[in-house]
């Protein structure tokens, strides 16, 4: 997913690579990157499922504006993840509702 | 409470515009935006940007943006990142979030240019993973090098649905189509054009009904629309796709304007509401401006003049400038607007679709539905030769056949063989007494890639045609491949023979090919095999 050799643009300025976790998994992705584009380049779509009808989300604006790729990042719930920089370590969570588990959620 | 003497709120095209202008007449002016870096969404545009040269045209948006950067830096403006507005309120003070504190400012006077955001369309399955802003698109690839998708959708055929499907394309993705529940496609026809040869289908009169997919977008279907927007019973098709690209309007973020007060209005051709401004910009409520997209959606073009003009009259408010050389920039700038507001797709929007263009030539509707022109209808525009003249040599023959506010090409040809005579949306016409050098210059500086250079005098039975070319990856001299008409159809094997790029081209390539001559006048895309 990531261009590699852009026609106008040539190339593009990254951190270095760093490993995040991903629902546990161990992912790569380029340091100071939004989290949402170290996701997308690994294949993640679905950031959170809403809590009334557990519908899946994920990037919609990209520019922080709607809220729609919210995560629990580093255990904080409702981090609007295309608009916050990747850390090395950085921990990413799926987001049911407002918690990070579908049991949670359900109670 | 801290004070400065002119606050301005985003810094994209129109924020740095009235800050620069401001900060060079000697006001101490402090720029607060929300984003993480300045520019707003210049450092997107990738492409070359229309206009005349005191327009910046043919310029790329971002080298636009990393030029205002700069002279804002250089004439000593702050620009606060991260840092989002939350009010306006009396006696211009604001509110603003900074490191995470709320933190109050007053200025003399403020300028608002926050810009605007997309408009959307639900539809069912429109939440799903999948579907995403045109903006969205547009940020993913060329901020952060990362394609959205591989199979694409776009929804709404304006000039940002056309812009970022082109991006798409040199992104290396794959454009389905683009669809738009209105008749007639509405942007530029240069545009659409680009998209087209490559083989992109345009479904006009077409809504989307439906996103597939359980937990992403995994196709869309379509359907025809009829006179009155309702989707046609049957006529569902089904597109394979795993992005759906939603490109269907901005609308101004004019809700500071609202807390400072500022007499509003809703006003369709502007976008929707937006204050009520007099010609330097200023709201009702004296010292407060509002310029760019908030004040009415426009280009980035015309968003950076507003911002000068708006920089100037603070400046003469506030005595920095005189008399006498306020009114000298004020002409200069409004004409310069009044420039960009000109042609069929100028500010009057509210007018009924033109049928002809403003010389008189009817306007292609195989071009307004379709994207491309039959190659019949070329010639009845000013910007191709007569076939006689064809014959002897290489000529240029420009697909130029909109007012559009844009001439480069003019400049670009340095024997004056292209005038864009009387208004700056006139159609281009080439004088046939001129010997073109085929040098590209043409070719490469039209914004909307609409020279092409034909010689039908190549060799016996063949003949060459120049075309703009900005993909990866180049293709060498020598390479074969296989030209394509301007619907995107196969014509048949091409030859590259020569390519021409040069700093000048700023990234646009001339790549000639060779073809039959019976395909001169339809070959405009070479394909690498």
């Amino acid at each position: 997913m990531r261009i590699e050799n852009h026609p106008i643009l040539k190339s593009f300025e990254k951190g270095r690579l760093v490993k995040f976790l991903y629902d546990g998994q161990v992912m790569e992705g380029y340091e100071g990157e939004p989290v949402a584009v170290a996701l997308r380049a690994n294949g993640v779509m679905v950031h959170r499922y809403t809590s009334k009808h557990n519908d899946p989300r994920g990037v919609f604006c990209a520019i922080g504006r709607c809220t729609d790729c919210v995560m629990v990042v580093d255990g904080e719930p409702n981090v609007r993840t295309c608009i916050t920089s990747l850390q090395e370590n950085m921990k990413v969570e799926t987001q049911f509702g407002i918690t990070n588990s579908k049991e949670d959620e359900a109670i | 409470m801290k004070r400065c003497e002119l606050i301005i709120i985003g810094a994209g095209p129109a924020g740095l515009s009235a800050a620069i202008e401001a900060a060079s007449n000697g006001m101490q002016a402090v720029v607060f935006d929300e984003n993480e870096r300045p520019g707003g969404q210049l450092f997107k545009q990738i492409h070359k940007f229309f206009g005349s040269k005191e327009h910046q045209a043919k310029e790329r948006g971002f080298r636009i943006g990393e030029k205002l950067l700069k002279e804002a830096r250089d004439l000593g403006v702050e620009v606060k990142l991260k840092a989002a507005v939350m009010g306006i309120f009396d006696d211009k003070e604001i509110s603003v979030t900074l490191d995470g504190r709320v933190e109050h400012y007053r200025a003399n006077d403020i300028i608002i240019a926050t810009g605007a955001s997309e408009k959307m369309l639900p539809f069912p399955g429109w939440t799903l993973p999948g579907v995403i802003g045109a903006g969205a698109a547009q940020t993913m690839m060329n901020l952060h090098g990362l394609k959205p998708g591989s199979r694409v959708l776009m929804v709404g055929s304006g000039n940002v649905g056309l812009v970022v499907g082109y991006q798409l394309l040199q992104a290396g993705c794959q454009l389905e189509g683009v669809i738009d529940a209105a008749p007639r496609i509405g942007g530029y026809g240069v545009h659409a054009a680009k998209l087209a040869r490559t083989g992109v289908p345009f479904h006009m009169s077409h809504t989307i009904k439906e996103a597939h997919g359980d937990t992403c977008v995994k196709g869309a279907v379509i359907s025809a629309v009829d006179s009155s927007w309702q989707p046609i019973p049957g006529s569902d098709k089904f597109l394979e796709v795993d992005t759906i690209c939603i490109a269907v309007g901005l609308s101004p973020m004019s809700q500071l304007a609202q807390t400072a007060h500022c007499h509003m209005e809703n006003n369709p051709p502007k976008g929707g509401l937006v204050s009520i401004c007099n010609k330097y910009g200023e709201t009702t409520t004296p010292g407060v401006y509002a310029v760019g997209d908030v004040a009415g959606i426009e280009e980035a073009s015309s968003a950076m003049i507003q911002g000068k003009i708006a920089g100037a009259a603070v400046s003469f408010a506030k005595g920095y400038i005189s008399d006498a050389v306020f009114a000298a920039r004020y002409e200069e700038y409004h004409n310069s607007l009044m420039d960009l507001r000109e042609g069929m797709f100028g500010h009057d929007r509210g007018a009924p679709d033109p049928e002809h263009t403003e010389e008189g030539h009817p306007l292609s509707l195989s071009l307004l539905t379709k994207g491309y022109m039959e190659a019949e209808e070329i010639l009845d525009y000013p910007g191709a030769y007569p076939s006689e003249y064809r014959n002897k040599g290489v000529s240029p023959v420009i697909e130029c056949t909109q007012n559009i506010p844009c001439n480069p090409c003019q400049d670009a040809c340095k024997r004056g063989c292209i005038k864009v005579s009387g208004k700056i949306t006139s159609l281009p016409s080439v004088d046939a007494t001129v010997e073109c050098t085929a040098c590209g210059m043409c070719v490469a500086s039209c914004p909307g890639q609409a020279i092409f250079l034909v010689d039908e005098t190549l060799a016996p039975g063949y003949a060459s045609v120049a075309i703009p070319y900005e993909f990866n990856p180049l293709p060498e001299p020598g390479s074969k491949g296989l030209a394509l008409d301007r619907s995107g159809s196969i014509l048949g094997e091409a030859e590259v023979i020569k390519v021409q790029s040069s700093k000048a081209m700023d990234e646009t390539a001339v790549l000639t090919m060779k073809i039959p001559v019976e395909w001169s006048m339809q070959a405009r895309f070479f394909k690498v095999n």
